[in-house]
């Protein structure tokens, strides 16, 4: 398997704590491996990076690698597998470059990818509908709104990560989804540890804790299974890798507030830091200064409780299985309790090994001025917004930034957009900002790959292969036409908007244009024209009065005869004499009863 | 007139054990979406934490959460629903599933949950397996009216179409037994136009009547807990301890309803369910118990089966293995030649006049075809 690449300058220490996903393969059918890292970032954050690493084969009884995943994978034939949950932004101008080399991150929401055995694009589809559907149960997620509107087979962005057979990879078909709008919750984390073989009971995964985890500032869940082989004595062996992950920012203040109220509330004055060259600095007024100092915490007070021992299923506590390490500079103290044997030290980071059945709890004291690590740039920076106004047509800009003073960053940009947000491809274009002026211009956009809208059917797939000169910016932009739906395709909350899928930038390595490095801008909200859904009603009853009104109107010209006071029906006059004979004994009847009725008075009286 | 008189307990027989059931099923549905209608998700996530607690295993829980409220940034208490403004329970726990969530709750998909016709890729988690043993707890809360229910503030359910969908799940021998519980506004005209046997329904409040709210949580910010459930709850933690040891009786239950307490007046129908409320257990709707329950006379039938098992034997076939990476391991012999139609193309920009020179080319033949028919019917 490809190892990441480690830009960074404790390399030689961190190497060490992946040394073990290295080394597992060669193991027996199954095994299992998981280790920690925190880092201290600027603002008072820590990044907390869980990592746990199972081997296994479909075929071996599942001691470690989880047989309900297993099973998915062999019934739907998917043979290598991404799945991603994340909520937040990673702030790449303050936290510097992502860990892991942004692989394990995914974009706001849920990213699903796979590799799928099949024959046609047609089984293809079958076998990536089953698999979603079969994840959806798993992880207690919509992951079943991947349709044909949600999924687009990338050409560039990703290249499978696994040792797939050459016959296999030609029947390979890679998919891709995402649901920016997917919440991520508990109900996410309570099967994600369930695949972990101490299920956080004990080992680091014990700290794992969702009202800790989804506090955090950004916070991704990966699960990433490809398939590793290798060659032992001329015989090929294969195993599956499932290699999860969980990263997060915690904001230490945050987390140790949590502890007296929940609510934020302001600190009384006197606890404030204040700057005294605002000219309204007193008594009662004052403009807050940043917190330099770096707070004191432990794992206890940011997790809530100690890592529980080791996982005693891992593997066997070796010089190079190293459970928890500490990126922390080394000018700041690491008091580590009982628990723990510390086993080496290197430049800004320090590890530990667990032991069995003991708690391990790390405290740092507060230190002030802060110290801050070494901040390691990432290869580009990007931000996407929409520009435009109005119902009907709007636009993307994106903005990515190559801070290398010296070296070209080449990479793909990958947009999956849903089919009511048209855009035009004749306005997609590259410009350098602002513009130089040199004597030989570069081409940015290197290649692009398309593939239309079809309206309710599939998104837009638009994947351009760019490359940025050193120390400068890119404005990529493209306009759109906003579609109307039909009044029942229109969520619940309609009025809030449509998230739209966040873009992928897969940064190329200069020579293989294999990716090495990930990043994602946020996700976007759409907003659609949306109808008063109350109007359908309003219009239906003033239908329903018009068309009373007219119905009435017809039906009486229908039925009845309408004639003119003077064209009535004339009467012979043996007709008129025995109308008025009746008229006549009638009132006299009348007039019988009444002086009947007044002598009946009289009587009672 | 002797005969009849023995053969008398032996009609009674199969009656005795219709009264058994051996699964527990319970279907919770919140139906409303945004944040301020936090206390609907309560009361589902209270009678999930009940249900839970006396014996119900998540694989036999259908959760339905409307929106997503525990991790909702409204939230100041993230991962956590409470119950009560003393938030001594979070009810959203460690150890949650939700199988149902946000857009996915929807009137089709609930109709679609109780009689079973779903997509054939639906994952079991998604389904209501049960059968003709199986007893239903379903409860509802939302927002309703007058022989409707509020789905998502987008769509209604109405009383007609939960009691055919009931009539469906009766048809095809889905349910032993079931108890229907709703609170929502009018929630008595929700069970209304039931027509199914062995239903116990009930409701918190009659026509023309509102539900309450029990109280509100300054720190959520809003409703934690409506009152007809929130006494439900009470009652259900006070005397259903346990599962095995409760004797309580569904009208124990039904009798501590106060409506002053309730500020509505809450409804049970029980013309359909055809036992004596006071030997109905709750454990019997709210717990888990797992009768057995054994078919057919004692002798011979085991042979039966035996030979049934033994014919299944030797016509099972063993599913073949897939080799993990498809190295060493048989493969089917399969069309190699993969057909890829879907998926992007290059977009190659075409450089020079070759485009240019087609379309002056096609605009020329126009024109001279236009000439060539006007001169050819001058003639």
């Amino acid at each position: 398997m490809r190892l990441p690449t480690l830009p960074w300058s404790t390399g030689s220490f961190l190497s060490l704590l992946l040394l073990p996903l290295a080394l597992v393969s060669a193991e027996e059918h199954s095994s299992y491996d998981e280790n920690l890292l925190l880092r201290t970032l600027p603002g008072n954050s820590v990044l907390a990076s869980f990592r746990f690493v199972s081997n296994g084969t479909f075929n071996s009884h599942h001691s470690v690698f989880p047989r309900s995943l297993a099973q998915i994978l062999q019934h739907s034939q998917t043979k290598e597998l991404h799945l991603k949950f994340t909520l937040g932004r990673w702030d790449a101008e303050r936290w510097g470059s992502q860990i892991w080399d942004g692989r394990t991150a995914g974009g706001t929401g849920v990213e699903l990818w796979a590799w799928v055995e099949a024959g046609s694009d047609a089984e293809a589809d079958a076998r990536w509908t089953t698999l979603n559907n079969a994840l959806s149960g798993l992880f207690c997620a919509s992951l079943n709104f991947i349709d044909s509107t949600r999924t687009i087979r990338p050409v560039m962005s990703f290249q499978p990560d696994g040792h797939h057979a050459e016959d296999i990879k030609e029947r390979l078909h890679l998919l891709h989804g995402t649901l920016p709008r997917e919440p991520v919750c508990t109900e996410n984390l309570t099967p994600f540890l369930k695949l972990l073989p101490c299920k956080g009971k004990a080992g680091i995964s014990s700290l794992l804790d969702g009202h800790k985890l989804f506090d955090a500032k950004w916070q991704s869940m990966s699960i990433d299974v490809t398939p590793v082989c290798e060659e032992i004595d001329g015989v090929e062996k294969c195993q599956l890798q499932m290699v999860q992950t969980v990263d997060m920012v915690l904001d230490v203040e945050r987390s140790l507030r949590k502890k007296d109220s929940v609510i934020p509330r302001p600190p009384h004055l006197d606890q404030m830091i204040c700057d005294p060259n605002k000219f309204y600095s007193g008594s009662d007024s004052c403009f807050p200064l940043d917190d330099i100092s770096d707070l004191s915490w432990s794992l206890s007070e940011m997790f809530g409780r100690p890592i529980r021992g080791s996982c005693p299923l891992a593997s066997l506590p070796t010089s190079q299985s190293i459970n928890v390490c500490a990126n922390v500079p080394d000018q700041r103290a690491i008091y580590v309790s009982a628990g723990g044997t510390e086993v080496g030290r290197g430049d800004n980071i320090r590890c530990f090994i667990l032991e069995e059945n003991t708690d391990f709890d790390i405290i740092l004291p507060d230190q002030s001025p802060a110290i801050l690590l070494p901040n390691i740039e990432p290869p580009l920076y990007a931000s996407r917004s929409f520009t435009g106004h109005g119902q009907e047509r709007g636009g993307v800009q994106a903005v990515l930034r190559n801070p290398s003073p010296d070296r070209h960053v080449e990479f793909v940009y990958l947009e999956s957009l849903p089919w009511f947000m048209k855009p035009y491809l004749h306005t997609f274009s590259a410009t350098l900002d602002p513009p130089i002026e040199t004597q030989w211009e570069e081409k940015i956009i290197q290649e692009i790959y398309y593939r239309p809208a079809l309206d309710r059917r599939r998104g837009t797939q638009l994947e351009a292969r760019m490359r940025i000169p050193p120390n400068s910016t890119v404005l990529v932009t493209y306009d759109f036409d906003k579609a109307v739906l039909r009044y029942t395709e229109y969520p619940p909350d309609a009025n809030r908007g449509f998230d739209i899928a966040p873009a992928i930038i897969s940064i190329l390595a200069p020579r293989n244009s294999q990716t090495i490095f990930s990043i994602r801008t946020t996700s976007l909200l759409l907003s659609l024209p949306t109808p008063d859904f109350s109007m359908p009603y309003n219009v239906i009853i003033l239908t329903s009065t018009v068309m009373a009104l007219a119905f009435g109107t017809v039906f009486n010209l229908l039925v009845r005869r309408f004639v003119g006071a003077d064209e009535s029906v004339r009467m012979n006059p043996v007709q008129v004499l025995k109308v008025k004979i009746m008229a006549a004994v009638k009132r006299i009847k009348a007039k019988r009863e009444r002086s009947g009725k007044a002598e009946l008075a009289k009587k009672n009286e | 007139m002797k005969p009849s008189r023995l053969l008398l307990p032996l009609t009674l027989l199969p009656c005795a054990a219709l009264a058994q059931h051996t699964s527990n099923w319970a279907v919770l549905v919140s139906t409303s979406r945004f944040w301020f209608n936090y206390r609907h998700l309560a009361n589902v996530l209270s009678m999930y934490r009940t249900v839970k607690r006396l014996g119900i295993p998540d694989s036999q829980i259908i959760l339905m959460l409307s929106d997503d409220i525990a991790c909702n940034p409204r939230n100041a208490f993230p991962g956590t629903v409470y119950n009560n403004a003393d938030r001594a329970l979070d009810l959203y726990g460690d150890n949650i599933e939700v199988d149902y969530r946000g857009y996915e709750v929807t009137v089709e998909n609930f109709i679609r949950l109780l009689t079973d016709r779903v997509a054939p890729d639906t994952p079991r988690s998604k389904r209501l397996l049960t059968d003709d043993r199986s007893n239903i707890f379903i409860y509802m809360t939302g927002h309703g009216g007058n022989e409707f229910l509020k789905f998502q503030d987008a769509e209604e359910i109405s009383a007609f179409d939960i009691a055919d969908a009931f009539e469906q799940m009766w048809e095809k021998k889905r349910y032993h037994e079931m108890l229907f519980m709703v609170d929502t506004c009018q929630a008595n005209t929700m069970y209304s136009k039931f027509y199914s046997p062995n239903i116990l329904a009930t409701g918190s409040s009659k026509l023309d009547e509102s539900s309450y709210s029990h109280h509100a949580d300054n720190d959520v910010g809003v409703a934690v807990i409506d009152r007809y459930t929130y006494y439900n709850l009470e009652f259900l933690e006070n005397e259903v301890k346990t599962a095995s040891s409760s004797r309580s009786t569904m009208k124990d239950l039904f009798d501590s309803y106060d409506t002053e307490k309730i500020h509505s007046t809450p409804g049970v129908r029980t013309d359909l369910f055809r036992r004596d409320l006071s030997e109905t257990l709750i454990t019997d709707f709210f717990g888990n118990v797992q009768n057995v329950e054994l078919e057919g006379e004692a002798g011979g039938s085991w042979n039966e089966d035996l030979l049934e098992l033994s014919r299944l034997a030797v016509n099972f076939t063993v599913p073949r293995r897939n080799g993990t990476c498809g190295g060493g391991a048989v493969r089917e012999e399969r069309p190699q030649k993969v057909v890829r139609r879907e998926g992007a193309v290059r977009i190659v920009e075409e450089e020079g006049w070759n485009r240019n020179a087609v379309g002056v080319g096609a605009l020329l033949a126009c024109a001279a075809a236009w000439v060539a028919g006007s001169a050819l019917s001058a003639l």
